[in-house]
C-alpha cells in the first residue's frame, strides 16, 4: 500500500507527529520517513495512482526516466539536510522541511497540471517557514515578499491549467508548445520558480535570510523543481537559450561586489540554473541528460557551499566578507569542505560540477549555437570567481579576522563530509551519475583536450585573481546592499506608486469638495424658495420638501400607471 | 588553534605564497602540453593556443571591472531598505 502512495507524501504526512517526538529520536524518525519515501521509487517506471475527480483524471504517482534522478537527489538532499540540522531542537523547522521536501518529491510525481499545481503551492507554503524561522523583522518581511511571488507562481500555472481543461479538457503534464495563452502562463509560473531574469528578485531577497539550516534545505528543492518542469513540459523551446544564457551572465557582476557570502551563494545558484535552463532550451537527448546530471550534482556541491557557509555562521554569527577572514585554522575541516565544494561548482576535472557541465558544453557545440556556448565558457568563469574564489577566500583566508571560534557541531561536519565526498566520488566515477540520466549516455567526459582545456580556463582566471589581489586592484569587501530585479518592488513601486497614490487621493477629495459646494448650492436656492416663494404657502423645511417631491413623484407615477 | 594571533597575517601571506607558486606551476606545465595535446574546439579559434588560457584570464579581469563599475550604480549603504 506504502508503495502505491506518491513518494513524498508519507514524508508530508509524517511530519504531523514530528512536534511530539523528543529531539534526536526525531531526526532518526524523519531519516526512516525519507527512507520510506525513496522505497517507494522502487514500483519504477509507469502510472501508479489516478484518482478521478469532478470528472478530471489526477495523476497522483507517474514515474519515468525524468522524474527519477531528481526522485532520488531529492530524498538525498532531503536526508543530508536532517544530518546537518542534528544539533537543532527546533521541532518547527524540522517540520517545515521534511514537508517541503516531501512536497517537491511529490510534485515530481505529479503526472497532471492540476495535481502538479496542489504540490507546487505546497512546497510554497512548507517553506516560507524556514525563513520566518530567523525570527528577525528583515526575515518576516523577505518571507512575506517570497511567499507572494511563490503563490503567483501557482497561481498562474492553475490558471493556465485551468484554460487547457476547459479547451482541450486535457491537464496531462506533458511537453507543450509554447504559443497560446495558457502555456504562456505555465511557462511564466515555471520561469519565477526557476528565477528568470527579472523573475528572481525572491531567490536573492530571501534565500539568504533563513535560517544556516533553512538556506541548504531551500537551496535544494524549489528551483530544480521547476527546472524539471521546464524540461518536462518545454524542452526544446529555442527562448530558454536566451533565458539561461543571459540567467548564466548576469549573476556573475553582482555575485562580486556582493558582501553576504550566503547572498553570493544565491547569486551563484542563479548562475547555475542558467546552465540548465540553456540545456533545456537545447532539447537534444545529450543536453537534457546534461540539465538532468547538472541539477543533481548542483544540488549536492550547492548545499555543501551553504553548509559551510551555514556552519560559519552558526559559529561565528556573521557571514558579512567584511567581518570574517582566517578561519582555516579554527575552522580547517569546514574550509576543506568549502573548498570541495568550490571546485566541484567550478568544475575542475575530478569533480562532480565537470562530468555534468561538459555534457550541456558539448550539447550547445553539437547543436552549433556558437554564441551561447562562449557566454557560458565566459559564466564559467565567473563562477570561479564568486563560488571558486570568493566564498572560500573571504571566509577562511584574505585577512586575520581574530575571530576566536572552533569547528561547527558534528552532525553539520558529517552532512559536509558525505556531500564533499560525494562531490568527489562523482567527478571521478562519472559513469554512477550517467547511469540514472533520461536517455542512454555515450559520453567520456575525460579526454585530455577537454581537461587541459578545462584546467587552462580555470588556472589562468585564477592568476588573473592573483595579480589583481598582489597589485591590490581586487575590490575590498563594503559593508553594503546591492539593489538586485527587488528593487523593482521594494523601491521603485513605492516610490512612484505612492506620490500616484497621493495625487488620486488628491484629485479626488478635490472632486468631492466640489460636488459638496454644488450639492450646497442647490440647497441654497431652494432653501430661499421654501421661504419666500412667487405664490402660495412657505415650506417649512427641507424634509418636508423633499417628502412633498416624493410624493410628487408617486403621484405621477400613479397617474401614468392608470392611463 | 592555540597560534598567536599576531603571527596569522605572515601565515596567510605565506600560504599565499605557496598557492601562487602551485598556480605558477601548473600554467607552466599546461603551457608545455599545450605544444604535445590536440585541444578539440567547438569553433576553429578556440583551437589556437592557449586560447582557453586567454579566455580565462581576460573575462575574470573583465568581471572584476565591471563589477567595480557596478559598484558604482547599484551599491547602497546596509540599511538602505530598512
Amino acid at each position: 500500500m506504502i508503495s502505491h502512495m506518491p513518494p513524498g507524501l508519507i514524508m508530508i504526512l509524517a511530519a504531523f507527529l514530528l512536534p511530539v517526538i523528543p529531539h534526536v529520536w526525531r531526526q532518526i524518525y524523519m531519516l526512516g520517513a525519507i527512507a520510506l519515501s525513496a522505497y517507494g521509487l522502487f514500483l519504477g517506471a509507469g502510472t501508479h495512482l489516478v484518482w478521478t475527480v469532478l470528472g478530471l483524471d489526477l495523476i497522483l504517482y507517474q514515474a519515468d526516466a525524468l522524474s527519477l534522478p531528481f526522485a532520488i537527489i531529492f530524498h538525498l538532499a532531503a536526508a543530508l539536510n536532517v544530518i546537518y540540522s542534528w544539533h537543532d531542537r527546533d521541532w518547527q523547522q524540522h517540520c517545515a522541511s521534511l514537508s517541503y521536501a516531501g512536497a517537491a518529491i511529490a510534485a515530481l510525481h505529479a503526472g497532471d497540471l492540476v495535481s502538479l499545481f496542489v504540490w507546487w503551492e505546497a512546497t510554497a507554503v512548507t517553506s516560507v517557514f524556514l525563513i520566518l524561522a530567523s525570527g528577525t523583522e528583515r526575515a518576516r518581511k523577505a518571507a512575506m515578499r517570497y511567499l507572494l511571488f511563490q503563490v503567483t507562481s501557482g497561481v498562474l500555472l492553475l490558471a493556465g491549467a485551468a484554460i487547457l481543461a476547459s479547451t482541450s479538457g486535457d491537464i496531462r503534464f506533458t511537453k507543450m508548445d509554447l504559443g497560446d495563452a495558457a502555456t504562456w502562463l505555465i511557462f511564466i509560473a515555471f520561469g519565477i520558480k526557476a528565477a528568470f531574469p527579472f523573475l528572481n528578485g525572491w531567490l536573492q531577497d530571501a534565500y539568504p535570510e533563513a535560517t544556516p539550516t533553512g538556506t541548504v534545505a531551500l537551496s535544494a528543492f524549489t528551483t530544480k523543481l521547476a527546472i524539471y518542469a521546464l524540461a518536462r513540459g518545454f524542452p526544446g523551446t529555442d527562448i530558454l537559450i536566451w533565458i539561461g544564457a543571459a540567467m548564466t551572465a548576469l549573476p556573475v557582476f553582482f555575485a562580486v561586489i556582493e558582501n553576504d557570502l550566503r547572498r553570493v551563494l544565491a547569486f551563484s545558484l542563479n548562475n547555475q540554473l542558467g546552465f540548465m535552463v540553456v540545456a533545456v532550451g537545447i532539447g537534444t537527448e545529450l543536453a537534457l541528460n546534461g540539465a538532468v546530471a547538472h541539477a543533481f550534482v548542483h544540488i549536492i556541491y550547492k548545499a555543501l557551499l551553504f553548509m559551510s557557509m551555514g556552519a560559519v555562521l552558526h559559529q561565528v554569527g556573521t557571514i558579512k566578507a567584511s567581518e570574517l577572514g582566517g578561519l582555516y585554522k579554527k575552522m580547517p575541516f569546514t574550509m576543506v569542505c568549502c573548498i570541495i565544494g568550490a571546485m566541484s561548482i567550478s568544475a575542475f576535472p575530478l569533480f562532480s560540477g565537470f562530468v555534468a557541465k561538459s555534457l550541456t558544453m558539448s550539447a550547445l557545440g553539437d547543436a552549433g549555437i556558437i554564441w551561447a556556448y562562449f557566454v557560458l565558457l565566459f559564466a564559467s568563469a565567473g563562477v570561479l570567481e564568486h563560488s571558486g574564489i570568493k566564498i572560500p577566500y573571504f571566509a577562511f583566508f584574505a585577512h586575520d579576522s581574530k575571530i576566536e571560534t572552533g569547528e561547527a557541531p558534528i552532525g553539520m561536519r558529517v552532512a559536509m563530509g558525505i556531500a564533499a565526498f560525494l562531490c568527489v566520488g562523482i567527478g571521478v566515477f562519472p559513469s554512477l551519475l550517467y547511469s540514472i540520466l533520461p536517455y542512454a549516455v555515450d559520453y567520456h567526459p575525460y579526454d585530455a583536450g577537454h581537461v587541459t582545456s578545462q584546467m587552462q580556463l580555470l588556472i589562468f582566471a585564477m592568476l588573473a585573481f592573483v595579480v589583481l589581489v598582489r597589485l591590490k586592484l581586487y575590490p575590498p569587501e563594503i559593508p553594503s546592499v546591492v539593489l538586485n530585479s527587488d528593487w523593482f518592488y521594494r523601491r521603485l513601486a513605492p516610490m512612484v506608486g505612492l506620490p500616484l497614490l497621493r495625487m488620486v487621493m488628491l484629485v479626488w477629495s478635490g472632486l468631492l469638495q466640489q460636488m459638496r459646494g454644488l450639492v450646497n448650492a442647490i440647497w441654497d436656492r431652494l432653501d430661499r424658495i421654501m421661504h419666500s416663494p412667487l405664490a402660495g404657502p412657505t415650506v417649512s423645511g427641507r424634509a418636508v420638501l423633499i417628502q412633498a417631491g416624493l410624493l410628487t413623484l408617486l403621484l405621477l407615477i400613479a397617474y401614468a400607471a392608470a392611463g | 588553534m592555540s597560534t598567536p594571533s599576531s603571527k596569522s597575517p605572515s601565515d596567510l601571506q605565506r600560504l599565499g605564497g605557496i598557492f601562487t607558486k602551485a598556480l605558477l606551476g601548473i600554467a607552466i606545465v599546461l603551457f608545455g602540453l599545450e605544444f604535445f595535446i590536440h585541444r578539440h574546439g567547438v569553433v576553429s579559434a578556440e583551437e589556437s593556443f592557449m586560447f582557453p588560457a586567454l579566455y580565462g584570464f581576460l573575462a575574470f579581469l573583465f568581471i572584476v571591472q565591471v563589477g567595480k563599475w557596478l559598484r558604482l550604480m547599484i551599491m547602497r549603504k546596509e540599511d538602505y531598505y530598512d
